[in-house]
């Protein structure tokens, strides 16, 4: 889980780098939509990762071994 | 960039409103209190805090990846739509993703329900037969498939809701058809949990409701541009009002329809107003 939080935390760096680039600079169109629609989702995503709860010590292995509702 | 931005915000904050307004109608419709109308906002959010906890059997990465490309979509259906007023082509196609999307998320998390509403969502893809249609008859009416020219057109002609209703039907139906408990919504039926969404916890159910109030905004906003013209900002909010409010009460008041029902209905619906909408325009 710590190495999914690393692996979202440099995406969100980057993806918070090209939106401000993008925001900053005169760039082409194509290069601005390129950016929304790639870099606007990953953000997010990354933002959710990079804050979302971490399970306690205890219930960490519980969590991944944790077989879906459907069973 | 930085517009693009902006309405990708409005769009977020606008879509969680109105889902949250709709929620509040059909409580009202059925005597319950119902949640606070900033609820489905409020819910979006708090799943970025929440632990997320990923199935034993999610095929990774295409568990995570395919909610990215729901998100995806719908950005580009912003920039198609609000910001650009380009094709309406690129909507549809932005809408045949979003009917893949649904059919692979519920595949990858590998749970049963998911699987189940992966299957429903090949059938449920009828309500893009509605969508194609209407889009074919403003075509057919405006000779333009660019959203802008549509609007401009209907500056010098008039609203199309005016000259082809049954087309604005049919792209109604397909709003309807997106709009939560909606007796068409066969994907997220009370039988199989939430679907698709079922097995997607924490981020990624936030990350859902992120693109799905988007989705909703980008939807209510074509229907008002492309068959009421131009609008300003506050009949544009009036007009999605009403159409949270119309939504609310058909959905509070009709039961789920069985998928093969759904599927019959949605394309007697379409046949029955295409076929209406070709007489209106020879005639």
């Amino acid at each position: 889980m710590s190495n999914l939080k690393t692996i979202f935390g440099i995406l969100l760096i980057l993806s918070t780098i090209a939106i401000l680039y993008a925001l900053i600079f005169t760039i082409p169109v194509w290069l601005v939509y390129l950016i929304a629609i790639i870099c606007i989702p990953l953000w997010i995503l990354s933002l959710g990762f990079v804050t979302m709860a971490k399970p306690r010590k205890g219930d960490e292995e519980e969590r991944v071994k944790e077989p879906f509702t459907g069973y | 960039m930085a517009e693009i931005l902006i309405d990708v915000i409005v769009a977020f904050l606008g879509g969680s409103l109105l889902l949250g307004l709709h929620r509040k109608i059909m409580a009202r419709v059925q005597r319950r209190p119902g949640p606070p109308i900033i609820q489905n906002l409020l819910h979006s959010l708090k799943f970025f805090f929440k632990e997320t906890a990923f199935p034993k059997t999610a095929s990774m990465p295409f568990y995570v990846g395919i909610i990215f490309i729901l998100a995806v979509v719908w950005i580009i259906g912003v920039i198609a739509g609000p910001v650009t007023e380009n094709s309406l082509l690129i909507l549809f196609g932005v809408y045949a993703v979003y009917k893949i999307v649904e059919h692979n998320a519920g595949s990858s998390s590998g749970s049963p329900y998911g699987k189940m509403s992966c299957v429903r969502a090949v059938l449920s893809a009828a309500t893009e037969l509605p969508l194609f249609a209407a889009i074919v008859l403003v075509y057919a009416k405006t000779g333009t498939m660019n959203i802008a020219q549509i609007i401009s057109y209907q500056g010098v002609h008039g609203p199309l809701v005016a000259s082809v209703p049954l087309a604005a039907l049919m792209f109604f139906v397909l709003i309807l058809a997106k709009s939560p408990y909606s007796p068409f919504a066969i994907t997220k039926g009370k039988d199989l949990v939430t679907g698709y969404e079922t097995e997607h916890f924490g981020v990624l159910r936030g990350f859902l409701m992120f693109s799905e109030s988007v989705a909703w905004f980008v939807l209510c906003w074509l229907f008002l541009t492309v068959f009421f013209g131009p609008i300003s900002v506050l009949w544009l909010v009036v007009g999605l009002i009403v159409i949270a409010v119309i939504t609310g009460f058909i959905n509070a008041t009709t039961p789920m329809l069985s998928p093969n029902h759904s599927v019959m209905t949605l394309i007697t619906i379409c046949c029955i107003c295409f076929v209406g909408t070709i007489l209106m325009i020879i005639i």
